[in-house]
């Protein structure tokens, strides 16, 4: 009388059946965590946004205002794409040579001002004047003497305009907001 | 009866506050595609006859053939103007950075061609329509900054056609 099998077909089934809701366990929880994960980066976009979104900048071109080995820096766009920035401001800019860089300067005069400027301070003393065009902004790096800016590549397009720095987060001794 | 009136309001609340939610999940979503993937736009204007209609086309852009490079002569494009930084101008690419382009001043009235090297970074666009495009012709080429994405569909009035531009 054979009252147990063991062995045979019947293990093998189970075995494929319990593998099979293992993997759609699996599946379920990797489309959880996906799921989590794209509202997390949604939210972090929306933020960037319409809030803020921290940036690194380094280089010499904005000393003394920001140093050369790198500084955190709160940015923000409302001001942006409200057509709200002025002269004096700190921007994040797409360079116009290089569009995947993202350069952070001065802006010195918004479309219709006329703009003075010393060419080469290294070596001159020569000033050139322009007249800024309309949509156009004319930016340039506190350090005049490292600076790669409108003195080089012209008037940028007001589309260009990333960001408006507001406040420095890192180095801490220069926590705070950017003054004039 | 104070009670269960309290516990009512507590239930509408949190089903109000559920389906907020879920709404501003929901447009997230889609402000996150429209930023990334892909963004829907109302082009109309002379300036890319015959190829979009004068008084509106539905046209589709994606966003990611610009973020990868992957724009070339020959394609239509979604630019933020350079002369108004709150429009955008639809407008076919016809150098990239480093191409030597020849157009004609002014079609109207001479035939005067001039050529020109397209610097770094930038790009020449013209509308399909030369007699009635402010294009690069006018204000230079722009950055490659300002595009903004490519058209690859458009939906005509009264039917849909699958266009591969």
């Amino acid at each position: 009388m054979k009252c147990r099998r063991f062995g045979g077909k019947g293990e093998e089934d189970m075995g494929a059946l319990s593998k099979l809701s293992q993997w759609r366990t699996l599946a379920r929880e990797a489309a959880e965590r996906t799921a989590i994960l794209a509202k997390f980066l949604c939210i972090l976009h929306v933020t960037n946004t319409y809030i803020c979104t921290p940036t690194l900048v380094y280089g010499p071109s904005m000393l003394p205002t920001f140093n050369l080995t790198g500084d955190v820096l709160l940015v923000e766009n409302l001001t942006v794409r409200m057509g709200k920035v002025r002269p004096g401001d700190v921007v994040l800019v797409r360079s116009p040579e290089n569009p995947r860089k993202t350069v952070s300067k001065r802006i010195l005069g918004m479309e219709g001002d006329r703009v003075t400027f010393m060419i080469d301070p290294k070596n001159s003393n020569r000033c050139q004047s322009v007249v800024i065009p309309k949509g156009h902004v004319w930016i340039q790096g506190d350090n005049i003497y490292a600076s790669h800016d409108s003195r080089n590549f012209g008037p940028v397009p007001y589309g260009l305009i990333q960001g408006k720095v507001f406040f420095r987060v890192w180095p801490l001794n220069g926590f705070g907001s950017l003054r004039q | 009866m104070g009670v269960s009136n309290v516990k009512q309001w507590s239930r509408i609340v949190k089903e109000a506050l559920d389906r907020a939610f879920f709404t501003a999940k929901f447009l997230c979503l889609l402000h996150v595609s429209n930023t990334y993937l892909c963004t829907v736009a109302l082009a109309h204007g002379p300036s890319m006859l015959p190829t979009l209609n004068l008084s509106g086309d539905l046209i589709l852009a994606d966003r990611l053939s610009v973020r990868f490079g992957k724009v070339g002569p020959g394609d239509i494009v979604l630019v933020r103007s350079p002369q108004n930084p709150r429009k955008i101008i639809t407008k076919r690419v016809v150098g990239m950075g480093g191409d030597r382009v020849t157009f004609s001043v002014d079609p109207k009235d001479s035939r005067r061609c001039e050529t020109v090297v397209v610097p770094e970074g930038h790009v020449w666009i013209a509308g399909d329509n030369i007699y009635a495009s402010t294009d690069s012709r006018n204000f230079g080429a722009v950055p490659y900054g300002l595009l903004q994405g490519k058209v690859f569909w458009r939906a005509t009035s009264f039917h849909i056609t699958l266009g591969l531009y």
